[in-house]
């Protein structure tokens, strides 16, 4: 039997312990940093990150400090280690997390006051917690005609945060393959086939691309125009 | 797991990776038509967008028509050091067409490319496989005359 | 003399076509004596007490990368050797490979008896496809006298992939998503490649330079290595020198030599500005401070070494700089891909004299950001020439501002 009270010999033989936000916490080998916040309570946010989805690190809006590493990392994917210190909102990390988000912001169009997703957008519930309002930058906008021929999903890439979830949802859950990314940098692009708008008869109406979609690129047909349901959310100038 | 990898079952040790086969497949066709793609796509069960993914990341890779002769002029800083530009406006002016563009008759495509290895004998560049350094607009011309 | 032939030893001296030259010259002696006097994990000491740092840019110990994969479980491993040499100003691998091809098949076949591999792999940029020929000829020939054929539990494989024209292909992990035949995407870490690289097997992946070593050191032993260079950076350095200079070229320099002493004195370089060293991802060092070390301990990267006379303005090279980090970032993390573009928009207006006011303060932000978050090395580089011109020739960035 292991001691009941002590120091860091209670925890039991398998458990890592760590240190987050000053606290020392305990962790499973295996586990995400991500994971490990999550279970204590602390909210780290996330964008291209589901968990019902394979990880791929491509947003990069979840990076927290460990000490001792040269850069920041992304908690999503990196797993805990022995005596990790972690810190989720230094000033680092929220320095990091608003220019991620500006970033993003400043390609996409300035449309969210007439957009489907309205307040249930995950990025601008992100870029209203982190107090972003215009962002920063300045940078061409993408354009990508609207694809309006299936009769089903209607997809408005210019607002694609390229976060790639709905390919990884229609790959891992679906197991149908309808998306993939072509080309690539600023240049990259969520495509079908060989850079047809999307009108596939395998793609009916499951809806789970549409479902994780963080943002207003994918819609549903009939629920286009329609009043959305969420808490408010405010947009700083 | 990263970017789910998919399609490796059938490239595993296989003869060629999706890749090679894309770059043989360029070979012989001179780019990657749609249908070549699609063929591609269905004899190794790989999605259709997925060896469309692949095809158009790689700037070697081409999925629109190219010329017979593919002329790369490297427009890295080594190079425009040495007046690669020079070199450029030459080619422009002997074949009437621009970066990005393919002569009428489809006898030659220009492009500009990234550092390729030469920068000790730069201006440099490639035309297909072929490798030329030491560029001056005199050269050039004359190598453009033999095409 | 700082100049020392330890990598570049067959340069010159041998016939790439022939075997026979090279087998003369004591090749394949390093290879005899591992399979033949030194256990596996013997050879990875001698390369750990050589402390031999990896050439390919990031300075990784190698001996430590290969107890990693000898140790990690699996039946099969692979070892890779990275021919991209993609870096803006890198032509030294392409010298080496022109012209001595047998030491670095050598060197792998070391490797994979060092880990336990059977199988290596070359990755061979696209554009150096003319060396294809010269390559798959050295490898038969190897193959033909038997070198890498079963000798006890040994036997060894090579195979050449070519790549297609990305840059970021030479990050290790796109690399080997590329020779897996996908995008060449660079993956997160961990896992690392010792475990879990090359169709998830325990892979380890070397610079060319890095490699040529491995017969040399095996065969004089860690010690004599270990006594030339300087207190973390042992051995010499093969540098690529481009730009304004009389004598452009590939040069090898023991580690520790001053950088003015390649630019000015071997070069012969005249009224330099300002140096890049380590190419478009490199630092950019000013002239008054030359007289850095080309070491680990002070600047080096792949050994890319960019010299520009005081005729060139700073900026404009800055902007082709990031105009070529902008076409290659694979787009797949928000910082590279977007901070690219962005900072590139940045510095086309700082060309055209339309820099705005809070240009500079934003380009210091992103540079930060871009460094501490991006996915890969590719990001985490590219704002490399942006915050040392930011730091050196600030004023040259202000004089742009408009209003
Ligand atoms: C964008 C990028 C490009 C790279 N290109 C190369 C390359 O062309 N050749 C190379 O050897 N290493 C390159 N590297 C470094 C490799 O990722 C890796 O560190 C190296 O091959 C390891 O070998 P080494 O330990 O022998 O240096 C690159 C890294 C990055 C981030
Ligand atoms: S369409 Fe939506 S889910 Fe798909 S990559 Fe773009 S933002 Fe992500
Ligand atoms: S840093 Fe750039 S090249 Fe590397 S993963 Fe991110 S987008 Fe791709
Ligand atoms: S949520 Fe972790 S990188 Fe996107
Ligand atoms: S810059 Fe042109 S070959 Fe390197």
């Amino acid at each position: 039997m292991l001691p009941l009270f002590g120091g860091d010999e209670n925890l039991s033989v398998d458990m890592i312990p760590v240190t987050l936000n000053g606290t020392k916490v305990s962790a499973q080998p295996g586990m995400t940093i991500l994971e490990l916040a999550r279970e204590n309570g602390v909210d780290i946010p996330t964008l291209c990150y589901r968990p019902e989805l394979t990880p791929i690190g491509a947003c990069r809006i979840c990076v927290v400090e460990v000490e001792g590493s040269r850069t920041l990392v992304a908690s999503c994917h990196t797993p805990v280690a022995a005596n990790m210190v972690i810190h989720t909102h230094s000033p680092k990390v929220l320095e990091a997390r608003k220019v991620i988000v500006e970033l993003l912001l400043a390609s996409h169009p300035d449309v969210c006051l007439v957009c489907d997703k309205a307040n249930t957008c995950e990025l601008r519930k992100i870029a209203a917690d982190l107090g972003v309002g215009l962002p920063r930058f300045r940078v061409k906008k993408r354009y990508h005609p609207l694809e309006d021929v299936s009769p089903y999903v209607v997809r408005d890439l210019d607002k694609c945060i390229l976060c790639r979830r709905c390919l990884r949802a229609c790959h891992e859950i679906k197991k149908a393959d309808v998306f993939a990314i072509a080309y690539r940098g600023f240049d990259s692009k969520v495509v079908v086939d060989q850079d047809q708008p999307l009108n596939k008869s395998v793609c009916r109406d499951c809806d789970v691309c549409i479902s994780l979609c963080p943002v207003g690129a994918l819609t549903k047909r009939e629920e286009r125009f329609k009043e959305k349901k969420g808490p408010p959310l405010f947009i700083k100038a | 797991m990263n970017d789910a990898p998919r399609g490796i079952e059938v490239m595993h040790k296989g003869e060629g990776s999706l890749l090679t086969l894309l770059k043989e497949a360029q070979r012989r066709h001179g780019y990657l038509p749609e249908e070549v793609v699609s063929e591609l796509a269905e004899s190794l069960d790989i999605p259709v967008g997925e060896v469309y993914g692949v095809a158009s990341f790689y700037s070697l890779l081409s999925t629109k028509p190219l010329g017979k002769n593919v002329i790369r002029i490297c427009k890295c800083v080594p190079c425009y050091l040495k007046n690669s530009q020079a070199i450029l406006e030459t080619v422009e002016g002997e074949l009437g067409i621009k970066p990005g563009e393919t002569t009428k008759d489809g006898k030659c495509s220009l492009q500009l490319t990234n550092c390729i290895g030469a920068c000790d004998r730069a201006p440099a560049m490639t035309i297909n496989h072929k490798l030329y350094v030491d560029l001056t607009p005199r050269k050039v011309i004359k190598i453009l005359k033999r095409l | 003399m700082p100049e020392q032939r330890i990598v570049l030893r067959n340069c010159g001296v041998i016939d790439p076509k022939d075997i026979s030259t090279y087998l003369s010259q004591g090749g394949f002696k390093a290879l005899e004596k591992a399979l033949g006097e030194l256990a596996p994990e013997q050879v990875i000491e001698e390369i750990k007490k050589s402390g031999l740092l990896g050439r390919g840019g990031a300075g990784f110990p190698t001996g430590l990368k290969w107890q990693f994969a000898s140790e990690a479980s699996g039946e099969e491993k692979y070892v890779i050797c990275n021919a991209d040499e993609g870096e803006v100003g890198t032509f030294k691998d392409r010298y080496i490979l022109e012209r001595d091809p047998f030491s670095l098949i050598e060197a792998m076949a070391i490797a994979g008896y060092a880990i336990g591999a059977n199988k290596g792999y070359i990755y061979l940029r696209a554009e150096y496809h003319h060396l294809l020929g010269l390559l798959e000829g050295a490898i038969v020939q190897c193959e033909g006298k038997g070198f890498l054929a079963k000798q006890g539990n040994f036997k060894f494989d090579i195979e050449i992939r070519e790549g297609a024209g990305a840059y970021v292909c030479g990050e290790e992990t796109a690399l080997m998503d590329s020779i897996e035949g996908k995008r060449g995407e660079a993956r997160y870490k961990p896992p690392f490649p010792p475990s879990q690289g090359l169709w998830q097997k325990p892979t380890i992946i070397n610079n060319v330079e890095t490699l040529m070593n491995i017969p040399p050191i095996i065969l004089k032993g860690s010690d004599w290595f270990n006594r030339i260079g300087t207190e973390r950076s042992k051995g010499t350095k093969v540098f690529s020198v481009s730009g304004d200079v009389r004598a452009p070229g590939t040069y090898e320099l023991v580690m520790g030599s001053s950088l003015k002493e390649l630019v000015e004195d071997l070069a012969l370089a005249e009224k330099v500005k300002m140096v890049q060293v380590g190419g478009a991802s490199g630092r950019v060092i000013p002239y008054h401070l030359i007289d850095t070390p080309l070491a680990f301990e002070g600047v080096l990267g792949a050994g890319a070494i960019i010299v520009f006379n005081e005729s060139r303005d700073v900026i404009d090279i800055v902007r082709r700089t990031m105009e070529f980090f902008a076409e290659e970032s694979c787009g797949k993390c928000t910082p590279c891909r977007e901070g690219t573009q962005v900072m590139l928009e940045i510095l086309t207006r700082f060309c055209h004299g339309q820099g705005l006011k809070q240009d500079i303060e934003n380009l210091e932000s992103l540079a930060n950001v871009m460094m501490l978050t991006s996915l890969c090395g590719l990001g985490q580089a590219a704002p490399n020439s942006v915050v040392d011109t930011l730091a050196h020739y600030r004023s040259a960035y202000e004089s742009r501002v408009q209003g």
